[in-house]
């Protein structure tokens, strides 16, 4: 039987995009969700919110998609070295600038990352988010002293510098 | 099928479905529920008094609410993002061929004018009839399009507006004048004289650019806004417009939606070719296949620059999302794009070498397909190797990390744009051989004149792999530069070539003519598979730009707070574009059947196939039929 060339042609067309939609499902099947607000308690201690601070670090930051050493420095006791990196800055101080800050001071060997403010879109992180990746930061290397009391960015601002927290140094 | 069973079967079809109702009603009302105590006097059931009595509640309950905007609304089964990308994909699909169409028709009817060989004119006039169909569908599903936006999201579209009011009124003038010029283009193919006729295509052309250049804008505003305040609120519109991205993604559709044309018109003249019993017929169509092959192929050679460019530009305007494209939620995405451009070059040159069997003198070239095939298999292998391999806990523990020792080498930029590179330097040299197919070069210098060409393409190939090597040494930020010089290497290569080429075939001795219509019909779905493909990535390259801004209707501005702010799997969004694609080749295998009434013989009446005389006043009514059936 002679089969119509409209009848192969359209054989063509669901064949081959059979074939591209299976390519599709060989792939690895990732569903990123829409990052939601973390509520954090208000009592949270350092290592509570060191714990949350991985989870935004792995998450809803994006922050390992950069800091492999590659395009950003490895963050890989980050506590230890944080106070070096500007003279007369402390660790803790030199950790929520570069979160609210990031272009103040660039690492030696690294261009111009153009990594976001981590307060503003499309990041748009808390305070109390961030307050979580400084207390990761800090346990890099260090202990996580910083708490939900500890005033960062705006409440900051104004304020007289916080007290430094101390214990990021190892 | 006679007549008067057609008209059995649909007033059959009539009754029956008004008796499907009538039985549905009667079902209906049996069914309701009735009371055993019921009088007669009684009005309405309890149950029935307690639906009105819900609904008169309900209705007092919205009238004590204040008024208020709906930010989102959902669509039913598959919801709103899916309806909206599955409308606007196929909107653009029809745009795109009907922005294309008539670029490449108006050249070739220049050509035509230039040369005064009719059959370009054909060709032109035989590519212009697949556009007032695709024109009508194009605004059918634009108009479709803006009705679901506005119904399923009404706080963006309220957004946009405010944005963008001042261009509404230039695209709709627009719109009319397309339709004006394409309209008189299309019908009047032979009543203005050459120059009116031309001059009428190239302002078919300058409207249609305009028209996506400020459709072009609305999108682009949405993954790179520019004009606006921190908090959104509109400061330029004008700014609004010449956003980030906005030039390089004008510049990258122009060439892609040419690419895409000349295939899906190639695609028209395959079927054709398949259905033609006349052999002129086929020769005609081959003709027509080729040149279509020939447009999509020359434009899709230099896609992958215009794709860089909107690429570093979507770096400049925010890295983060450059790195998400490429390093993030969307890379692996481009493992299933080098899968498609593999294809698309794999079947681009088998169609160019097969095509050298209809050319009588073409055997000397060849022996060349073979080494071109390696190399554009080692090039497509190359470019479809990840970095990262999906691997067992005990695989990734033997190799290290997910990365493979060997194969990760590959995987990395600096192999792939070197293969990329590689594979149009490849293409473009199958495209040389089938061009010189069946003539040889008179001119005294045709012997130098081949080893200059021969050091040019060897010059580019060797700077592009030296680059490729040297990418392994240099920082990230280095190695990002080097695929300039690459990119620039084989542009100025194929520019010199055929420039050199044109010269040394000026006067070329005619050693064999080309058979047109001569070629096998694997050929011809090989022109429908570049089509299914070029189609395809045009929907998955469309899904990777509006699905990079993730949970953002506008980048940073505008939040998508609906259920379908998260991004989904790469298998599902690869399911849409595939239901998409279908859905389009279902519509242009109308606008194909509609295309191909044109040469169809008129419509005879019973009697006058018979050899009986047309019927009285036929030829005031229907001018063509009464010409067919006439002596």
């Amino acid at each position: 039987m002679k089969i119509p060339v409209p009848v192969k042609v359209a054989a063509l067309v669901v064949l081959t995009t059979l074939f591209y939609t299976y390519v599709g499902q060989l792939v690895p099947q990732k569903e990123v969700p829409a990052p939601e607000a973390i509520k954090i308690k208000q009592d949270a201690t350092p290592a509570e919110l060191a714990a949350l601070g991985e989870e935004i670090v792995n998450g809803k930051g994006l922050c390992m998609t950069c800091h492999t050493g590659v395009r950003a420095p490895k963050l890989d006791g980050i506590a230890a070295s944080a106070g070096n990196r500007v003279p007369g800055m402390s660790a803790f101080d030199y950790l929520v600038q570069s979160l609210y800050e990031p272009d103040a001071f660039i690492v030696g060997g690294f261009g111009d990352t153009q990594m976001p403010k981590l307060d503003e879109p499309p990041m748009n992180l808390t305070d109390d988010e961030i307050r979580a990746l400084v207390a990761w930061l800090q346990a890099q290397g260090g202990t996580p002293t910083i708490t939900m009391d500890t005033p960062i960015g705006a409440e900051a601002a104004g304020a007289p510098p916080a007290a430094a927290p101390g214990g990021t140094e190892g | 099928m006679s007549r008067r069973i057609v008209i059995a079967v649909v007033l059959g079809a009539v009754v029956a479905l008004w008796a499907a109702f009538e039985i549905s009603v009667w079902f209906d009302q049996r069914m309701a529920y009735e009371s055993p105590l019921r009088g007669a006097e009684a009005e309405a059931t309890p149950r029935e008094q307690g639906i009105l009595d819900e609904r008169h509640d309900l209705e007092q309950r919205n009238e004590a609410l204040p008024y208020e905007e709906a930010e989102y609304r959902a669509f039913p089964k598959v919801g709103s993002r899916v309806a909206v990308w599955v409308l606007a994909q196929l909107h653009l699909l029809f745009a795109a061929f009907v922005l294309a169409v008539p670029i490449f028709a108006l050249i070739i009817e220049y050509i035509g004018y230039k040369t005064g060989d009719k059959r370009y004119d054909k060709l032109a006039y035989e590519f212009t009839k697949l556009l007032s169909t695709s024109f009508s569908f194009t605004a059918s599903f634009g108009a479709f399009l803006l009705f679901m936006l506005i119904a399923l999201y009404p706080k963006l579209m309220n957004y946009l507006g405010n944005v963008f009011t001042p261009t509404f009124l230039p695209y709709v003038a627009l719109f009319f004048f397309e339709a004006l010029f394409l309209y008189s283009y299309y019908y009047g193919w032979g009543k203005f004289s050459p120059r009116v006729h031309l001059f009428l295509g190239l302002m078919l052309n300058l409207v249609g650019t305009a028209i996506m250049f400020i459709a072009n804008a609305w999108l682009t505003f949405m993954m790179s806004p520019a004009g606006i305040s921190k908090t959104g609120a509109l400061i330029s519109t004008w700014e609004a417009v010449t956003n980030y991205t906005w030039m390089p993604i004008n510049i990258h559709r122009i060439i892609a939606n040419v690419a895409f044309g000349g295939s899906v018109a190639a695609a028209y003249a395959a079927f054709r070719y398949l259905q033609s019993e006349k052999a002129a017929d086929r020769a005609h169509f081959d003709w027509m296949g080729y040149i279509g092959n020939f447009v999509a192929i020359s434009a899709f050679l230099p896609l992958p620059f215009a794709g860089y460019w909107l690429a570093s530009e979507i770096y400049a305007y925010n890295q983060t999302l450059g790195i998400q494209m490429m390093g993030g939620a969307f890379s692996w995405l481009f493992i299933i794009q080098a899968v498609l451009i593999g294809n698309l070059f794999l079947a681009a040159n088998w169609y160019l070498w097969m095509g050298m069997g209809r050319i009588a003198g073409a055997e000397r070239y060849q022996k060349f397909i073979k080494y071109l095939l390696v190399v554009i298999t080692l090039c497509y292998i190359v470019w479809a190797t990840p970095r990262s391999v999906l691997a067992t806990v005990s695989e990734v523990r033997a190799m290290g990390g997910s990365t493979h020792p060997m194969l990760g080498y590959l995987g990395v930029m600096s192999a792939k744009n070197t293969a990329v590179n590689i594979l149009i330097l490849t293409t473009y040299v199958s495209f040389l051989l089938y061009r010189r197919s069946g003539k040889i070069a008179t001119v005294p210098w045709a012997r130098a004149g081949n080893l200059v060409q021969f050091l040019i393409f060897a010059g580019s190939a060797g700077i592009v792999i030296f680059y490729g090597v040297y990418g392994y040494f240099v920082p990230a930020e280095v190695r990002i530069g080097f695929s300039i010089p690459q990119v620039m290497s084989v542009l100025l290569a194929m520019v010199l070539v055929t420039i050199l080429d044109v010269f040394l075939f000026r006067n070329a001795k005619k050693v064999g003519e080309t058979n047109w219509g001569q070629m096998p019909a694997l050929s011809q779905y090989l022109l429908i598979f570049i089509a299914i493909s070029f189609t395809w990535l045009m929907g998955l390259m469309g899904y990777v730009r509006s699905g990079l801004r993730q949970h953002w209707h506008v980048y940073g501005v505008v939040q998508d707070t609906s259920p379908d702010a998260f991004t989904p799997t790469l298998g599902f969004a690869t399911q849409v574009v595939s239901v998409t694609v279908l859905i389009f080749f279902a519509f242009i295998g109308i606008v194909f059947w509609l295309a191909s009434l044109s040469g169809k013989q008129g419509w005879e009446p019973k009697g006058a196939r018979r050899g009986a005389a047309p019927p009285e006043g036929a030829a005031d009514l229907a001018p063509s039929r009464a010409r067919v059936s006439s002596p």
